[in-house]
């Protein structure tokens, strides 16, 4: 995501009006702010407008966040929901991406394709727009892309390219819209996936609680929230990964969550997870023996990205548990307790790496702030009602 | 002496054929199925070789139709609809190719299973994801180790698991046993009508300029002028199910095309624009409906068809030994010549094979995961 600089100075600025009860030494705080904004602190900014890819242009406000109206932004919220998208035109975008589960499929491993399971977790579409690169290993360098790879992958939508884009070329409805906004004689399906994309840029919150509280508003935050800022930005070093004004450093990390024990007794998932290994091109002995996610190894194929996956944002937790690439954590409270007890099994630990992790020693009430405070990172539910669907026609 | 003939060599046929091609269920005198085709047709009537599980081979070649279907055109995936007839797959074996455009020649049944199991219109199953699943049926792994396990000094197997194409031998090994019982042609027990119908058919009718041979085909890909399927364009799924598949062969201006351009899809040839491959009509008494997309409900049908625009068929693209198209011209055949005609198409089939639906293995939870080899 490229950074835009003008902005982050501007929010920095505003975050030095944060202070409470230190009015009194205002000059001494300003420059202890100061310093600390020029290390860590200066990466806990309220979320701007989304990037919006120069390929893909949509229409922005003022502020320049993209506009539902748009007709490019119609069309893919319509195709979105299109069931016709997948191979058996059973399922869309919105069946694992669901409004009624925070735009996850609020499943700890996803419910995947017809006749198959998933095997990681459905992340939530609310702020997706942010991410440089999408999957929990960053496989997907686009949502465009990641939008053709989900409604094509086996165990996610199943479809083919040529089929799918027939479907679409068989609605009346859609051969006007394609034309209106790409300006094509029949819809193409790489656009159907710009369409999606230019949607998902809809999906943003900028307006939570925590941004409000960035923006100056001291009232925003309840004290056990600002007690819980004070952790995650100090003691307990949520920051050290969890920054950036999506609160993700975009960066990929190895941190031993637990299985997910399903693998152990869901023959689906075992299916699946062998099919996982076989179309991400391991060796063979690879294949034989692996029994976890090698997360971020699958697309780099380095020995030292083995079991790391991409930080997720912070935001919109409220609405999209479970947690973790695998789901094994339903709670916030769960996942403040992995971090305490100093994450899991690690590369570290057998003396191949680096812990990234140590135990942090908080209290229960320390947890419980600090879980107040995630719960600051979420504004209002953001739901839509799916659209009505556009049917097949004949054509002359 | 020439109707001695006509009666030997299709006996002598008979009689090498099932000697060579043990058979499923039509009578004495088979052989045991192998292992390799044990193992197909457990895999041939199997949902989980489609991609959401619906379907299986035997969803749209149905046993109780000879392997065919009812339907002028095939059931497809669902989210697609088909745009031809379904062959039947008994003799298969015989055919000098497969698909009603003949895409893919007889040497490689193989690759026939795989566009049925592949192809987004009919099974839509990534084949990577069909080995994980079988790999996770026990008896599966049973089964491919007795087809495909070699056995050696110790008597112990070799492993051999569940892959892609031990999956695509089996399947195509089944189908290959699918056999009719013998015809009253092959037995030479025809009626007197079957018997005039016969000379008809090699004679005024004009038939053997395209059914010849053993299975009465010449293999060659003919414009008949079949009256287009009036469903083909006007249901918005089939259309859409038919562009996809053109386009993803290389026709151009797939959009615009409003008739099944046939054998044209393989060879880009303007001449073969419409032409399809000669059927087989050995067993053409249990499939009707007729012609590669169903439009001629039975066999009366077809003879009244030919009667009218000409047996003489050719394909001006030079298929050889076909007669021109423009040399057709009405049969005139009386009634009573139709019936006879009819009499000895019926005459060309033997009962249909039983094969009985096999009770599935399922799959299994692989115990102690995390200790066991995938």
């Amino acid at each position: 995501m490229p950074r835009r600089i003008p902005i982050r100075f501007s929010t920095r600025i505003s975050e030095m009006r944060i202070p409470k009860k230190c009015t009194p030494f205002l000059p001494v705080l300003a420059g202890a702010v100061l310093l600390i904004a020029l290390t860590t602190n200066d990466r806990l900014v309220p979320l701007g407008p989304p990037p919006i890819p120069p390929d893909n242009p949509q229409a922005v406000d003022e502020d320049g966040f993209p506009l539902a109206s748009d007709p490019k932004v119609e069309l893919g919220r319509i195709l979105f929901f299109d069931n016709r998208l997948s191979g058996n035109a059973s399922i869309s975008c919105a069946d694992c991406h669901s409004v009624d589960f925070g735009w996850t499929d609020g499943s700890d491993l996803c419910r995947g394709y017809t006749g198959t399971s998933h095997w990681r977790n459905c992340q939530t579409l609310i702020n997706s727009a942010y991410y440089d690169k999408l999957f929990w290993d960053g496989s997907s360098k686009s949502l465009e892309a990641q939008a053709a790879s989900a409604a094509m992958g086996a165990v996610s939508g199943n479809g083919e390219r040529d089929m799918m884009e027939e479907r679409l070329r068989q609605v009346p409805e859609y051969v006007t819209r394609f034309r209106d906004v790409f300006g094509t004689t029949w819809p193409n399906l790489g656009d159907a996936w710009r369409a999606i994309a230019a949607f998902e840029r809809t999906l943003t919150q900028t307006n939570t609680p925590y941004d409000r509280y960035l923006r100056g508003d001291a009232s925003a935050l309840t004290d056990a929230q600002v007690a819980g800022l004070e952790l995650f930005r100090g003691r307990a070093g949520c920051i050290a990964c969890h920054n950036g004004p999506l609160l993700s450093d975009q960066r990929y990390h190895a941190l031993g969550v637990p299985e997910n024990e399903s693998f152990e007794f869901d023959a689906l998932r075992q299916i699946t997870f062998r099919y996982e290994q076989y179309v991400k091109g391991v060796t063979e002995e690879q294949y034989r023996k692996t029994k976890t996610d090698l997360g971020l190894y699958y697309v780099t194929k380095r020995e030292e990205d083995t079991g790391k996956f991409r930080t997720p944002s912070l935001r919109y937790t409220l609405y999209t548990a479970p947690f973790m690439h695998n789901g094994v954590f339903f709670t916030l409270h769960e996942v403040v307790d992995f971090y305490d007890a100093g994450g899991g099994k690690q590369k570290g630990d057998d003396g191949t790496g680096t812990p990234v992790l140590e135990p942090l020693g908080l209290s229960d009430a320390e947890k419980d702030n600090l879980v107040a405070f995630l719960e600051s990172l979420s504004g209002e539910e953001i739901r839509m009602e799916r659209p009505e669907m556009p049917p097949y026609g004949t054509l002359k | 002496m020439r109707s001695t003939a006509f009666v030997l060599v299709p006996l002598l046929l008979a009689a090498l054929w099932s000697e060579a091609v043990p058979h499923f269920g039509t009578g004495s005198g088979q052989a045991a199925p192998t292992p390799l085709e044990t193992l197909g047709r457990y895999l041939f009537f199997d949902t989980r070789l489609s991609g959401d599980g619906s379907l299986s081979c035997a969803s749209c070649h149905q046993p109780e139709y000879a392997f065919a279907g009812s339907d002028a055109l095939s059931a497809a995936y669902p989210g697609s609809d088909g745009f031809r007839n379904t062959p039947s797959l008994i003799r298969v074996g015989a055919r000098g190719s497969y698909f009603a455009d003949g895409r893919l020649p007889a040497s490689d049944l193989e690759t026939a299973v795989r566009d049925a199991i592949t192809e987004t219109h009919f099974m839509n199953l990534d084949g990577r994801l069909m080995q994980e699943r079988l790999k996770q049926v026990p008896r599966y792994v049973e089964l491919f180790q007795e087809a495909f396990g070699e056995a050696t000094a110790e008597g112990a197997g070799a492993a051999a698991e569940p892959t892609f194409g031990r999956t695509l031998a089996a399947v195509a090994a089944f189908v290959k046993t699918l056999d009719y019982g013998r015809s009253p042609y092959e037995s030479g027990t025809m009626s007197e009508a079957a018997v005039r119908g016969e000379a008809l058919f090699r004679g005024k009718a004009g038939c053997t300029s395209c059914h010849v041979g053993p299975a009465f085909s010449d293999n060659r890909a003919h414009v008949t002028d079949v009256p287009e399927s009036e469903a083909l364009f006007a249901e918005p799924l089939r259309h859409a199910t038919y562009r996809a598949f053109i386009k993803a062969m290389g026709v151009p201006n797939y959009m615009t095309v409003r008739r099944d351009v046939g054998r044209y899809t393989v060879t880009k040839n303007e001449a073969d624009r419409g032409a399809f491959v000669t059927p087989t009509l050995v067993g053409a008494r249990h499939t009707p409906p007729y012609m590669h997309n169903g439009v001629l409900e039975t066999l009366n049908d077809v003879v009244d068809f030919y009667d009218r625009v000409g047996g003489g068929v050719g394909s001006p693209g030079g298929n050889g030994g076909a007669r021109a198209q423009d040399a057709r011209s009405p049969l005139g055949l009386t009634q009573a010549e139709k019936q006879d005609l009819v009499a000895f198409l019926e005459a060309l089939s033997g009962d249909m094979p039983v094969v009985e639906r096999p009770e599935l293995p399922r799959y299994e939870v692989i115990r102690n995961w995390n200790t066991t080899d995938n």
